[in-house]
């Protein structure tokens, strides 16, 4: 099982699926980098060379913030807007959604299981 | 989606003319505004401005970190208190 990256072990997957359990690596940053390094993508993660390896090691560690780092970035940038006190902020920082969406019904990823309160009528008759 | 670039950034004229003033006299006056939409620039940092959310000025003092944000993104324009805690 070959290595890339640090910890990331790709497995009998061809190349350009398993590049994507790379965090930071999607379907079309995978293809990018094996056209870049001019390896199929079709190749099986196992049947790679040594070299083959460490060329397309080395390209994503030249132009691609993966892994702990991108965390890092993402950590950041989310600190920074709660920090300013910006409506962005203020919405992470109550686990709202940021981007405008309602809340009266849905935005469950934001807010997490319902919290069911008793005695509130039924959804549908709900204005 | 951004805004076009031919453009620049939007600022409101009446905020940089009071800003203008105030780098004029040296004055670090907080300046009252109802220009929610306008961008803060880098002029602008280290000044103190009350913006209007509808109901009162909020007041906000600009550091470097503001820069590029809204001015109205700093006063929260609705109420919430949370729902009632029945008993």
């Amino acid at each position: 099982m070959p290595r890339i990256v640090g910890v990331d072990i790709p497995a009998q997957k061809k190349i350009g699926i398993a590049l994507t359990s790379v965090y930071g690596i999607g379907y079309t940053t995978a293809r990018r980098i094996l056209a870049e390094v001019g390896i199929s993508t079709d190749v099986r993660a196992k049947d790679l060379t040594d070299d083959d390896v460490s060329r397309i090691a080395n390209t994503i560690e030249k132009n691609h913030v993966v892994e702990g780092q991108l965390r890092r970035q993402v950590q950041q940038n989310l600190a920074r807007l709660r920090e300013i006190a910006c409506y962005r902020g203020l919405r992470h920082r109550r686990g709202l959604p940021v981007r405008g969406q309602k809340t009266r019904a849905n935005a469950r990823t934001r807010k997490g299981p319902r919290k069911t309160v008793a005695g509130k009528k039924s959804v549908k008759g709900q204005h | 989606m951004g805004r076009s670039l031919k453009k620049g950034p939007f600022v409101d004229a009446k905020v940089m003319k009071h800003l203008k003033r105030r780098k004029e006299q040296g004055s670090k006056e907080p300046i009252t505004t109802w220009a929610r939409a306008s961008t803060v620039v880098p002029d602008m940092v280290g000044y103190t401005f009350m913006v209007h959310n509808g109901r009162i000025f909020h007041k906000v003092y600009v550091t470097e970190e503001l820069v590029g944000h809204k001015l109205g993104e700093f006063a929260p324009t609705r109420t919430y208190r949370g729902h009632s805690q029945k008993k």
